[in-house]
């Protein structure tokens, strides 16, 4: 299983290297979101904002998450790439356990989000936005980035591995993406929410991604405990597999 | 032992109609088995059984003794598969993919080098292995997917139309390829094809597959010779009847089979061909031709040739087996 994994993952790495438009597209995305409409934002919302402290700060840890959602479609659209072309099966008549097909492929969107984010980590610090000095702390961040990564990943594949073509897994995905990010804490404090979008923001993963980031990356406020966050994290992780495998298993062995 | 053992089995993808209806085989260990049929006849749905792509609506197979449904992992480390598409990752040098499945096999590192020095001298790819997939032809993708299912020494290696697209240069290459690996290794290879030609040049063993049944299985030889020495092909317009009934007084004649494919087509096979061929004729004439009337028989071509597995597959199933 982990064997398998590994070989799958790196062989996902090498196409990434390889491809020179996926690295650069990834470097360029984060770029933009810090500099244009982080610096944007930080400007308008500035003075207004209540309790966040810096915005550019605040919203740093939502830029890194939309980041890895973004990470973890590309993801996805490989699985239905391989899917569609028939590489899949490869690796279906392969004596590897199915799941590995799918960890592997996890595992490369995690790696590149945690890519990501340190590009961001180092973006945002260079226009200011202070890391905490302790950096286990950073790194236990990054871990539940990590965690979350595999959550969203596993929806991303459960998606790729049901519809029939590309239009509908990127259709299908868009309605996803952004409202995970704009129904969490990820741009706006929670606080200053109405209570039906606070009610969103509770039951949506990313807000305690955003929430334990916040506290483990820069030192700032936490709204929920560290071990409630980790536990959502965690469940969600399992879920999001849980999910990929059981539409994966179905639409193989039909 | 056999390699490979299918008893009743079905497969439905609708509840209407049957890919693989009721379906027996064995074939035995170190053969070269050929299914042939149209394509849609249930060739790929066969393998991808066979190779636990698929699981069957009921009956059983087995491959090297192993379940396919409840055994699959133990099917899956004794089988290489190639498949009728063409899946290598185009971003992928020929030594990566070979790698890489190898790695998904557990060979170890040394084993894998050394292997894959001899698989690319089998197949000739030294100048290629290097470059990227995308930069090779299609034969070149072939020949790379043959000694990827080869590469982890598989018992059973399964190919789905392995010379699907190819020009006839390429194809005879990869035929002789697989005579090849038959000669150096004990390896049952079973393959699918719409090319009888290719089940003539390679297979011991040949099942005629149509509509999901196997309507014959044995050899080409025997499958050819039930028809006759040579077959006079006899393709004509107007009522065959009285020419067919004065045939069949002949001593000689073996099989006549009918089929009105484009105009009439009698197939009629005779234990010598050039000799017959003037009576044959003779007859026709005899049976129709003087007055010319509309229910009587004109000959329009005839031709005699050694009976070909397209001649067994238009007797069996009243159609002709044409390259699509």
């Amino acid at each position: 299983m982990v064997e398998a994994s590994v070989t799958l993952w790196q062989k996902h790495m090498l196409k990434f290297i390889r491809n020179p438009e996926e690295p650069l597209g990834m470097l360029l995305q984060p770029i933009l979101w810090v500099v244009l409409f982080g610096v944007g934002m930080r400007a308008l919302v500035g003075g207004v904002a209540p309790n966040v402290g810096d915005y550019l700060t605040f919203m740093l840890p939502g830029i890194i998450t939309l980041t890895a959602l973004g990470g973890a479609v590309t993801s996805g659209a490989s699985l239905l790439d391989e899917r569609l072309r028939g590489i899949i099966k490869e690796y279906l008549v392969a004596p590897i356990p199915r799941l590995s097909i799918l960890s592997g492929n996890a595992l490369s969107t995690v790696t590149k989000a945690l890519l990501q984010a340190l590009l961001i980590l180092i973006l945002g610090w260079l226009m200011g936005a202070r890391l905490n000095s302790n950096i286990l702390s950073v790194l236990a961040g990054l871990l539940a980035l990590g965690v979350y990564t595999v959550g969203f990943a596993g929806i991303a594949l459960s998606v790729a591995a049901r519809v029939r073509s590309n239009l509908g897994y990127h259709g299908l995905i868009f309605l996803l993406n952004l409202p995970l990010l704009f129904a969490s804490n990820a741009l706006y404090p929670l606080a200053t929410l109405p209570r039906w979008m606070q009610f969103l923001a509770w039951i949506n993963p990313t807000t305690y991604v955003i929430d334990s980031m916040r506290l483990l990356i820069y030192n700032g406020s936490n709204t929920f405990s560290l071990g409630l966050s980790a536990a959502i994290l965690v469940i969600f992780a399992a879920l999001g597999m849980w999910l990929a495998y059981s539409s994966f298993k179905n639409v193989v062995s039909t | 032992m056999y390699a490979i053992e299918i008893q009743n089995l079905m497969k439905s993808f609708s509840s209407d109609v049957l890919a693989i209806d009721h379906l027996n085989l064995t074939i035995p260990e170190d053969r070269i088995y050929a299914l042939l049929g149209p394509n849609g006849a249930g060739k790929t749905t066969t393998l991808s059984i066979l190779t636990t792509l698929l699981l069957p609506t009921s009956g059983a197979a087995q491959v090297m003794g192993f379940d396919v449904v409840r055994q699959a992992a133990q099917v899956r480390e004794n089988i290489g598969v190639t498949f009728q598409e063409i899946v290598l990752d185009p971003d992928l040098t020929g030594r990566e993919v070979l790698d890489i499945h190898g790695r998904l096999y557990k060979m170890p590192t040394r084993q894998r080098q050394e292997r894959i020095i001899e698989m690319v001298k089998l197949v000739e790819l030294d100048e290629a292995i290097d470059r990227l997939v995308k930069t090779y032809s299609g034969g070149m993708k072939r020949r790379l997917e043959l000694v990827r299912g080869l590469m982890t020494h598989p018992k059973v290696l399964f190919l789905d139309e392995p010379t699907q697209g190819l020009d006839p240069h390429n194809r005879a290459k990869i035929w002789d390829y697989i005579h090849e690996l038959r000669r150096q290794t004990g390896l049952t290879i079973m393959l699918t094809t719409h090319y009888m030609e290719e089940a003539e040049a390679l297979a011991d063993g040949v099942g005629i597959i149509d509509h999901g049944k196997l309507v014959a299985d044995s050899t080409p030889q025997a499958l050819v010779t039930q028809l006759g020495a040579d077959v006079v092909h006899i393709v004509g317009h107007g009522s065959p009847q009285p020419f067919l009934q004065a045939l069949q007084q002949l001593p000689y004649i073996q099989e006549i089979h009918q089929s009105d494919d484009e105009g009439i087509h009698l197939q009629v096979g005779v234990d010598n061909g050039n000799r017959r061929l003037p009576e044959i004729i003779h007859l026709a004439s005899r049976n129709g031709s003087q007055n010319g009337s509309q229910d009587e028989f004109m000959i329009d071509e005839i031709s005699v040739a050694r009976p070909s597995l397209g001649d067994v597959f238009l007797k069996l199933t009243g159609r002709a087996l044409r390259d699509r």
